[in-house]
């Protein structure tokens, strides 16, 4: 073989240039994420989960639940909302002339119809949004005028995508909502709903649990399989035990039982509530 | 093996070789164009592989134009912030002090002053020993619990009690605190009478 060298050669760069891009890189790029600090707070992100949480990540790997829920809420696109928090010297119907004087302005142009129908109905209550828009000049373009004329007015950050839309999440998630995951559960199959902001969405354990029961319990024509498993139904002892779910109609136990959550199923619990993913941060950034 | 290699024709003498030559000009000419295309792309979409770039941002400036701020309101909520988590504890959310613990800032004559340059000194010092605030005597000893702050930090807080509660003083800016760090002695708790020593 005369040209065995360059054909090692050639096989080296292949493997080490895909090495490159995609170990060493995303290692340099993210391996020394640490907590940060919120947006115009002081509060870290993300807080260190509780034992319970840390635990509740192992039974949601042994339980596969990453097989049909996701933990990434995506985003595709962030807007400028001028909203006026204040009229100043002016009323409404001033403000409306005012508003409309405005109108022959070449950059807005485009907007004009929808600042328009926006203010049209309006009988005066703040805040009250007026222009949506992406581009970042055209919003400090009229944030600017507003403040000329005395009125004030926020611009508030929103991101907007699909996920937002349902009310998956408040942005998108990043790297560092998965700082303490071990290992990261990212899922991509969405045959149930988007996990990353559970905690956030559904604060209550005990419907956590219900839903992981009985889903049809919590919800409607859920198609989640029920984890049974991670209940036990046993006779009510001496007392009813304080754990006990609260279950009503064709779900409930029959009489003088009870369904009472494993430990693993209150970690699972514990897990879920912490996936609370609506910190504005530097990268992804939005008026809370 | 020897068997098959009997049954084998003998070399002809014309069997063909890997021999070198030239690609097809219009190959190179692809994968230059498809570079160069790649390389706009990259240039535009990349954020150059800032760890703080996330789709559908495609640059730090992108990103840092979209970070929510708007000057005077960001920094009281900055401020407001700070406060809260290390001031507040013993200087009250309310500006109102507790009693046997910290001296009240709303209405404070050290605080709601002319010049913040006595005002810097306490994070920065800390102080120690008797201190006349509103008309009483507080005795109590305050650590320096802003020298650890970066300097917006501390100017947004010093701009937020000086603004808060009913104070109406003048805000400070971070080069105003880099100056005043600049020019501090020894870190020592300084005491009421060393203050009043200081220029306003």
């Amino acid at each position: 073989m005369k040209t065995g060298f360059s054909v090692f050669l050639a096989v080296f760069v292949t493997i080490g240039a895909s090495w490159c891009g995609l170990v060493l890189a995303p290692a340099l790029q993210l391996g020394g994420a640490k907590q940060e600090t919120i947006l115009n707070g002081t509060d870290t992100y993300p807080l260190q989960p509780t034992g319970a949480a840390t635990l509740g990540l192992q039974v949601y790997r042994a339980n596969a639940c990453a097989a049909c829920h996701t933990e990434q809420a995506c985003q595709t696109g962030v807007v400028c909302e001028i909203s006026l928090t204040g009229l100043g010297v002016y009323q409404p119907a001033d403000f409306k002339a005012f508003v409309r004087s405005l109108f022959v302005l070449p950059e807005l142009a485009s907007y004009t119809n929808a600042i328009g129908a926006s203010i049209n109905n309006w009988s005066g209550e703040l805040p009250k949004p007026i222009l949506i828009t992406a581009d970042k000049k055209i919003a400090t373009e009229m944030a600017d005028r507003l403040k000329a004329v005395g009125v004030k007015s926020e611009m508030n950050i929103l991101a907007t995508g699909p996920d937002i839309a349902r009310g998956w999440g408040i942005r998108q998630s990043v790297a560092a909502d998965y700082l303490y995951a071990q290992p990261v559960q990212l899922g991509s199959l969405r045959a149930g709903p988007d996990l990353s902001n559970i905690g956030v969405r559904v604060p209550d354990a005990g419907l956590l649990l219900k839903h992981l029961f009985a889903p049809g319990s919590v919800t409607k024509d859920s198609t989640m399989p029920a984890f049974r498993h991670l209940f036990e139904v046993r006779k009510i002892g001496s007392a009813p035990s304080p754990d006990a779910l609260n279950l009503t109609g064709k779900f409930a136990p029959p009489t003088g039982y009870e369904v009472v959550p494993t430990t693993d199923a209150k970690y699972l619990a514990a897990y879920l509530q912490s996936l609370k993913a609506n910190a504005p941060l530097v990268e992804a950034p939005f008026t809370p | 093996m020897s068997d098959e290699n009997k049954s084998c024709p003998p070399p002809s003498g014309n069997e063909p070789e890997v021999t070198r030559s030239a690609a097809p000009m219009w190959i190179i000419v692809t994968t230059l164009v498809l570079l160069f295309l790649g390389g706009l792309y990259f240039d535009r979409h990349s954020g150059w592989f800032n760890q703080n770039v996330y789709a559908p941002y495609t640059s730090a400036k992108q990103l840092d134009a979209f970070q929510p701020r708007s000057g005077a309101a960001a920094a009281r909520a900055r401020g407001k912030a700070v406060y809260e988590s290390v001031c507040g504890i013993c200087h009250g959310p309310d500006g109102l002090g507790k009693l046997g613990q910290a001296p009240p800032l709303a209405g404070s004559e050290w605080v709601d002053a002319k010049g913040f340059n006595r005002l810097s000194h306490i994070p920065l010092m800390g102080l120690n020993g008797a201190i006349k605030v509103g008309g009483k005597e507080w005795t109590l000893s305050m650590a320096a619990m802003g020298a650890a702050l970066p300097d917006d930090d501390l100017a947004a807080v010093l701009t937020y009690i000086r603004s808060s509660w009913g104070n109406k003083a003048s805000p400070v800016t971070s080069d105003d605190i880099k100056k005043i760090r600049a020019s501090l002695g020894p870190a020592k708790a300084m005491t009421s009478d060393e203050l009043m020593a200081l220029p306003e």
